[in-house]
Parts: C-alpha cells; sequence; structure tokens
C-alpha cells in the first residue's frame, strides 16, 4: 500500500481532503526550496551595502521591487 | 535565497553567539507556513556587544565584507533600530531590527531553539509571531496572522 504511486478517489471532495504523500524534509528546507522557486521565476537585483531606517514601516516601504507577495 | 548561503549566515550567528530572534517568513517556514520571501527578518537584543556579534557574524559569513561597519550600535542603539543589510551576493537580504514598534524587543519577543541541519536557530514561537502580525496593516502580515492563528489554534489574546 505504502509503496503505491497511484491514489484513486471517488469524488474530488475525497481528493482533497487526502493529504498530498511526500517525502517528509523538514518545513524549514521546504520554505528554502518553496524560495529557491520563487527566485528562479522572479530574479531580483539588489543594491549593495546597509540602509538605516527609523521605523520598521519605513524600512517596509523601501523594499526593493515592493508588493504584498513576500517580506 | 540560496540555501547553502542562509545556513552560512545562521551558523554565523550561531558562532558568534548571536543573540537573536528569527521573525517573518523564515520563521513561519521553521513552524510548517511556508511562503517566498526575499528577506531573513531577526530581531536582536540591544546591547553594543550584541551588535558587534552581528558584524563579526556577517563579516564572518561575507568573507570580511567591509559593508558591515556601517552596521553601528549608535544607529540600533539610537534613532534607527531597522538596519538592512545587502550582501555581496546578491540574493537575499537581513532586516535586523532592534525594537518594534513602542512594545516589541528581543525581551519580548518569545522565542524556541530550532536544530536544522547542525546549525541552532533561535526562532520566535508562533503565538509571539501572531502578536506581532497581528495588529500590523500589510496585507502580507494580515495573512500570516490568519494562517497563524488557525494552524495553531491562537486567540487574540495569544
Amino acid at each position: 500500500m505504502t509503496d503505491t504511486r497511484v491514489e484513486k478517489y471517488r469524488s474530488i471532495d475525497d481528493m482533497n481532503s487526502a493529504p498530498a504523500r511526500s517525502a517528509p524534509p523538514s518545513d524549514f528546507e521546504r520554505f528554502l526550496r518553496h524560495c529557491a522557486r520563487y527566485w528562479a521565476v522572479a530574479p531580483r537585483t539588489y543594491p549593495r551595502g546597509v540602509f538605516r531606517f527609523r521605523t520598521i514601516e519605513d524600512a517596509q516601504r523601501a523594499k526593493p521591487g515592493r508588493t504584498d507577495s513576500t517580506s | 535565497m540560496d540555501r547553502d548561503e542562509i545556513f552560512r549566515v545562521l551558523r554565523a550567528f550561531e558562532a558568534a553567539g548571536l543573540e537573536y530572534v528569527l521573525i517573518g517568513a523564515a520563521a513561519m517556514g521553521f513552524h510548517g507556513l511556508v511562503r517566498a520571501t526575499e528577506d531573513l527578518d531577526l530581531i536582536i537584543r540591544a546591547t553594543p556587544e550584541n551588535v558587534e556579534r552581528l558584524r563579526a557574524a556577517l563579516r564572518e559569513a561575507y568573507d570580511g565584507d567591509p559593508q558591515t561597519e556601517a552596521i553601528t550600535s549608535a544607529d540600533l542603539l539610537g534613532d534607527y533600530p531597522a538596519v538592512r543589510y545587502y550582501p555581496p551576493t546578491g540574493d537575499l537580504y537581513i532586516d535586523v531590527l532592534t525594537r518594534l514598534g513602542d512594545a516589541a524587543r528581543f525581551e519580548t519577543v518569545d522565542a524556541e531553539t530550532k536544530e536544522i541541519d547542525g546549525a541552532r536557530v533561535r526562532v520566535a514561537t508562533p503565538a509571539a509571531l501572531y502578536r506581532l502580525k497581528k495588529g500590523t496593516v500589510r496585507a502580507i502580515d494580515r495573512q500570516d496572522a490568519a494562517a497563524l492563528r488557525e494552524r495553531f489554534s491562537l486567540q487574540d489574546d495569544d
């Protein structure tokens, strides 16, 4: 059972409620892989050096190419 | 964001004895809530000695990058509690905070130690991340707070 690569469901609801099986890398490794994919799709060029801000809000406004999709 | 670079930085933090707490998306990642980010966010203890540890760690991680000398305790303990460092690799940037708003600082952010690939990392707890994010105005923070609340069954008084 555990070797099978095919799973069958009677409905899309059953399929969606079944957890996807995967080898369990750590959560942080999953995070790193996800970021690596993001970087591959949307590479950035950053400036160099150190920048200082009076508030975290100022820092967030100054994020390069800022969108609300990452932080 | 390069895996080896991240681990090099985290190991350098540990080796330097930096007193820090990882917050932001990387901390969320440690807790299984995965989303993309371009930076590492950390709160450090606000002492001159700890700022020197931060500089030492970044010098170690980035081949003595002279830009790290611009990270000063005069700024971080003074009028500039938020400093952004862009390493020479260009693959990510590091946001360093000594205080966040009026309430949050190193001493007030609950953290736990996570071990990953031989590196010990201080990570804000889910409840601490929730407290940091739930009252902010950014949409992404509100989404993070909602995800934390659902995953860890947090309440508004957590």
